[in-house]
């Protein structure tokens, strides 16, 4: 283990423990283009990147939520709950009403999840879990356990198709998502402080940035974007479906931290998760282009993403994690000073 | 500021009526169902259904006594459940015949039991955030399992094995026997040896506890690794009474043993809680299960109230601890 | 600040203290441990609030009821901890909380333009893109003092804030304050490094019992003086020696070296003997008896029991060796408190109430009951969580577990902290009885007159080394705090 820790806290490794994102996403694509002819053709990437559209959006939500130390289990049940009623309520509401209902599910749950976390202290993990089972519950109550479909198949068309001979509408959404994130992230005040947030609360909150606010947007924004990912789909497909989206949760954490997002929050860009995105794409469309079944792919995201948090934890020096319950029970003495 | 606040651990405390909220709750709780029950549907309080309620609680109660153990040791919770429930259920009838169906099972077992270990080691020895692990090796377990039989749904060939499970001994249904025997065998574990001891100390106070010379990673490693075990002995059993398995068969049973954990008041703040709670907790989620059936409502959709169970539940463990810390 | 007096429960921190800084003047405040210092800074850092007496600010009388209030009031606290955010660079860090900005979009030439300038006004070389969390420890804090000048502070307390650096490093530190004092800020400096007390500051405060005993110039002052100024605290109760016949070296420890923390540390305690572990807080005194526990690492060292090396790499393993530590942090390291007082005494010793790991209910109760009855723990009700029980009798708690390993060496760290007299008082004989025991007792304690009064045989240390081995008769409260000051060497 010692011999481990130290060829893994050489300056080479971490480096490339550092852009590992690149590393992978170069691994990646060489090995899915090897195995799937025209894969660099632009209309093939068009393709599996309209495919990976969903996935990437709620992975944007969970990058902010993720940088800040907390997590999001409930976006799987946010997606399809949002569908639904993207779907479900297309009589009532309109088409274009229904859609921004849906957005506006995805929105609430995300209120609701704030509500849990930031006013009730409810540890991120647990209270997500709960929200997880409850809006799941949900989905199955108000379809009574049965998909349903829109009335007209062609409108939910336009989401998918491409627009010009380039990208379809959600690859875009996806795209200007990550572009703004990334501005946001980098460029503001408000986005300097979710890494401040994120790497030590204390200090963030001893300066004066109210971390209560912050983490209570994140869970509304991963809830919008949730939201949005579930209309999308459900528009693309004309079917809202109470299962929808249960392998999603596990996915898109790992697309964030194959990003390069640190679980334990404070580090991680969003072009990181674009690029955990892309890898988790050139596999899929490698894996199916291969027939190979869907359960082959979970294997290699699961194992992908076991692998990187273990390097992470024998890579890092801090065992501090945010994510276990230390955030919530008497602090250990004093904070190491962050340098050791 | 979250991680400022600091709460106290949480004791039970005659003063303040907080004995009445964690201690007598539950009891009333249950002979409230008990009573709402039989009001509700004139079905309810036959032994026919009740055996029913008893024979449900059985498959999850077996998990439950695993989870109790990853709850009281501050593991948070084994997301990996639906796996393992579906690599012992898939497993013991998939091998039926290449190995004959004892065999077959306890392959099931073992099969779960080694991925448990690979969570305990993962958990407890290079101590990994306990969800997203439990997530992960979930997939993974779940698509090897699907992987190992080609995605479809297996049948069993074994009727001898069926119906001595689904038969009755004196009288009680085999499968609630089996689980009344884990379930001693949990609440003894827990309660009376030196493991169980470790696992209380661990989660009241892990720095405490190291302190003291007790093997802090093997007793959080070993509770997740009885939990897939656990798991996997459930999934065989399931698989056997049923004599089918698909691979999404244990959908579901990781929130029913929460729920039931947490409604029991186990803290999942660790330290705190027992066995004979932790069935209390599942006796009364069935038995709320249950009469919404009764009453028309459909198992997916009973997650609403699951869910708001779950998030009360917690809410005020947060709050009881944030209540000892005033006094 | 004037007459301020505050009280804490069960003890009156400060009485009736005075003190003024100046704008362009280095005051410094020295003590021993637990004199005040800490609590008269956190009063003027918003934290706690005083009880009787006035502070007063430019002329005008304020009252802060926190710490924002404080720090609006130009008040800047430099504690030894250092609290700035890793992931962020040095510049985002300064300007934390007040960034510049237009319409939420962060003007990135004018932080770093800002910072560059703080770091040239306070002549540090320090990037302003780099990442704390790559600097150094001695950066980090010139980086922390940094932020508090960026938002022009009328008064900066720098709370030790050399404990952690290298003699070199230490001196870019006192350029920076020098520079700082000559811009007209009021500074407030408080160490336990008396020569450095004197190269830096213009006026000392001495405090000790929560009382000041004496402000004067640093000017002529030395060292020895004011050590004579900070010892010669009161005995507030009476502590009992029994005369013990002292045996062979039980625990020997040779050369133990914990890196950046202490170095070359060997002591020796014998059977029946008490040895006292005196120094100054942050000496690595703590950290001296963890690391012989097992739950620090260790750089190189050996350490003996009963002649024998034993290799401690947990605390299961010194366990088993006969060593047993009753730790500092009570809360942190000591009992579990949701557990009943049974269920904490016993923990350690299962083994020994258990057969193939069932525990036998009845001798562990009746281990527990013994143990508590020994103690006097109060009430003697071993089936109540541990949170139910005062400080003392919790303390009592975490002894019993030990006494209950039948430990060969004890080592106690500050084991009458925040414990009540009477609880004080029991826990002094049980130590004395141990002692007649036949036990190897470790005692670190802040309270030197308590050190004085148990200890058999007392060694100092100072910044992370030994300076001094002092018998009962030679040892008395100037030579410990000379040693403990790092004076002894130079004088």
């Amino acid at each position: 283990m010692n011999a481990l820790k130290k060829i893994c806290e050489s300056p080479a490794v971490l480096t490339l423990i550092h852009y590992r994102v690149v590393v992978i996403l170069v691994v990646a694509v060489i090995l899915s283009a090897s195995l799937v002819p025209g894969l660099t053709e632009f209309r093939t990437l068009s393709l599996s990147l309209d495919r990976a559209a969903t996935l990437g959006l709620v992975a944007v939500g969970l990058t902010v939520v993720l940088l800040l130390g907390k997590l999001d289990l409930s976006v799987g049940s946010i997606l399809a709950l949002s569908g639904i009623a993207a779907i479900g309520l297309q009589p009532q509401l309109g088409q274009l009403g229904a859609a921004a209902f849906g957005v506006c599910v995805g929105l609430l749950a995300g209120v609701l999840n704030g509500v849990l976390v930031v006013l009730m202290q409810i540890n991120s993990l647990v209270a997500t879990l709960a929200s997880m089972i409850f809006l799941r519950a949900m989905c199955h109550f108000v379809t009574e356990s049965n998909p349903i479909s829109g009335a007209d198949p062609l409108f939910g068309l336009a989401v998918s198709r491409s627009l010009g001979g380039t990208f379809s509408l959600r690859t875009f959404i996806f795209l200007i998502a990550i572009v703004l994130l990334f501005l946001w992230l980098t460029y503001t005040v408000a986005g300097r402080h979710v890494y401040a947030v994120g790497s030590n609360e204390d200090a963030a909150t001893a300066s004066g940035v109210r971390s209560g606010r912050y983490i209570f947007g994140a869970f509304v924004f991963s809830g919008l974007m949730a939201g949005t990912a579930g209309v999308m789909q459900s528009l693309a497909t004309n079917t809202g479906s109470p299962v929808f989206g249960s392998t999603v949760t596990l996915t898109a954490i790992a697309a964030v931290v194959i990003g390069g997002t640190r679980l334990e929050g404070g580090r991680g860009s969003a072009l990181g998760t674009l690029g955990g995105v892309l890898v988790l794409a050139a596999i899929t469309t490698a894996l199916e282009y291969e027939s190979v079944p869907s359960y082959y792919q979970n294997i290699v995201t699961g194992s992908i993403l076991l692998l990187l948090i273990l390097l992470d934890r024998i890579a890092s020096n801090s065992p501090r994690s945010a994510l276990s319950l230390s955030s919530l029970l008497p602090v250990r003495s004093k904070e190491q000073s962050p340098a050791r | 500021m979250t991680s400022a606040h600091t709460l106290p651990p949480r004791v039970t405390d005659e003063k303040r009526g907080r004995k009445l909220l964690g201690g007598i709750a539950l009891p009333v709780g249950i002979l409230a169902l008990l009573i709402a029950g039989s009001v509700l549907s004139e079905q309810f309080l036959t032994a026919r259904n009740l055996t029913n309620v008893l024979i449900n609680m059985s498959i999850v109660g077996i998990i439950v006594v695993g989870m109790t153990f990853v709850f009281i040791v501050r593991g948070l919770a084994d997301l990996s459940v639906p796996a393992m429930v579906a690599i012992g259920a898939l497993l013991a009838l998939g091998l039926q015949p290449a190995l004959g169906s004892l065999p077959a099972a306890m392959f099931g077992v073992a099969a779960a039991s080694c991925a448990g270990l690979i969570n305990g080691l993962l958990i407890g020895y290079a101590r990994l955030n306990p969800v997203i692990t439990t997530l992960a090796t979930g997939t993974i377990v779940l698509g090897v399992a699907q992987a190992a039989v080609g995605g479809v749904i297996v049948y069993g060939d074994s009727p001898g094995l069926q119906s001595f499970l689904t038969g009755r001994l004196l009288g009680v249904p085999v499968i609630v026997l089996i689980f009344l025997a884990v379930a001693l065998g949990g609440h003894l574990l827990l309660s009376r040896t030196t493991f169980g001891r470790w696992v209380y100390a661990t989660g009241a106070n892990p720095d405490a506890t190291k302190a003291s010379a007790v093997p802090l990673r093997f007793t959080k490693g070993a509770a997740f690794w009885m939990t897939a075990t656990l798991s996997g002995f459930s999934g065989v059993l399931l698989g056997l009474t049923l004599q089918t398995a698909r691979p999404g068969v244990g959908t579901g049973y990781e929130f029913d043993a929460i729920t039931a954990v947490v409604v029991g008041g186990v803290s999942l703040l660790g330290g705190f809680g027992n066995m004979p709670r932790a069935l209390g907790g599942l006796l009364l989620v069935t038995l709320l299960s249950n009469i919404m059936v009764l009453n028309g409502i459909a198992t997916e959709s009973q997650g609403l109230v699951m869910g708001a169970l779950i998030a009360a539940a917690v809410a005020l463990d947060v709050y009881l601890r944030r209540r000892g810390g005033a006094s | 600040m004037e007459g301020i007096t505050k009280a804490f429960p069960g003890v009156k921190a400060l009485t009736d203290v005075d003190l003024t800084a100046r704008a362009g003047e280095v005051h410094a405040i020295v003590g021993e441990n637990g004199a005040g210092k800490s609590t008269l800074m956190k009063i003027l850092a918003g934290v706690h609030t005083p009880d009787e007496g006035t502070i007063t600010l430019d002329g005008e009388q304020v009252r802060f009821g926190s710490p924002l209030e404080a720090k609006q009031n130009g008040i800047g606290m430099v504690y030894q901890e250092i609290n700035l955010v890793p992931d962020l660079s040095v510049a985002e860090n300064i300007g934390l909380g007040n960034m510049p900005a237009s319409g939420g979009m962060i003007r990135r030439k004018a932080l770093h333009d800002r910072a560059r300038e703080v770091l040239e006004e306070l002549h540090t070389r320090i990037p302003p893109q780099e990442l704390v969390g790559r600097l150094s420890v001695s950066q980090q804090q010139l980086v922390e003092i940094a932020k508090i000048y960026a938002r022009q502070p009328r008064i900066v307390v720098l709370d030790e804030p050399t404990s952690s650096l290298s003699h070199h490093e230490a001196e870019a530190l006192f350029a920076v304050v020098e520079r700082m004092r000559n811009s007209g800020i009021a500074i407030i400096y408080i160490s336990h490094r008396l020569r450095e007390v004197l190269e830096i500051s213009d006026r000392v405060t001495v405090l000790r019992d929560g009382r000041m005993i004496d402000c004067r110039s640093a000017q002529g002052l030395t060292p020895k003086e004011m050590i004579s100024l900070m010892v010669g605290r009161d005995l507030d109760d009476v502590f009992p020696k029994q005369a013990v016949e002292i045996g062979e070296p039980v625990l020997e420890v040779r050369g133990l070296t914990r890196l950046g923390v202490f170095e070359d540390v060997s002591l020796t305690v014998r059977a029946g003997e008490i040895v006292g572990l005196a120094g100054l807080v942050g000496a690595g005194r703590t950290e001296v008896a963890r690391a012989i526990f097992g739950l620090d690492r260790l750089d190189a060292g050996q350490i003996l029991v009963g002649g024998e090396e034993i290799r401690v790499r947990s605390p299961r393993s010194a366990v088993r060796a006969g060593i047993a530590y009753v730790p500092e942090d009570r809360k942190r390291d000591g009992v579990a408190l949701s557990l009943t007082v049974k269920d904490n005494i016993a923990l350690p010793v299962l083994h020994r109430v258990s057969t193939l790991g069932w525990v036998l209910r009845r001798p562990e109760r009746e281990l527990a009951q013994q143990k508590a009855e020994d103690l006097h723990i109060s009430p003697p009700v071993v089936d109540r969580p541990a949170a139910t029980f005062s400080g003392g009798n919790q303390q009592k708690v975490v002894l019993a577990k030990w006494l209950a390993t039948n430990p060969k060496v004890l080592i106690l760290d500050e084991p009458t902290r925040g414990v009540d007299v009477g609880a004080k008082a029991d826990i002094h004989t049980i130590i004395g009885e141990l002692a007649a025991q036949g036990v190897a007792v470790l005692m670190i304690s802040s309270e030197l007159p308590e050190v004085l009064a148990v200890s058999d045989r007392v060694y100092v240390l100072h910044e992370g080394r030994l300076t001094a081995e002092l018998s009962r008769d030679d040892a008395d409260e100037e030579s410990v705090m000379t040693a403990a000051t790092g004076e002894g060497a130079a004088a």
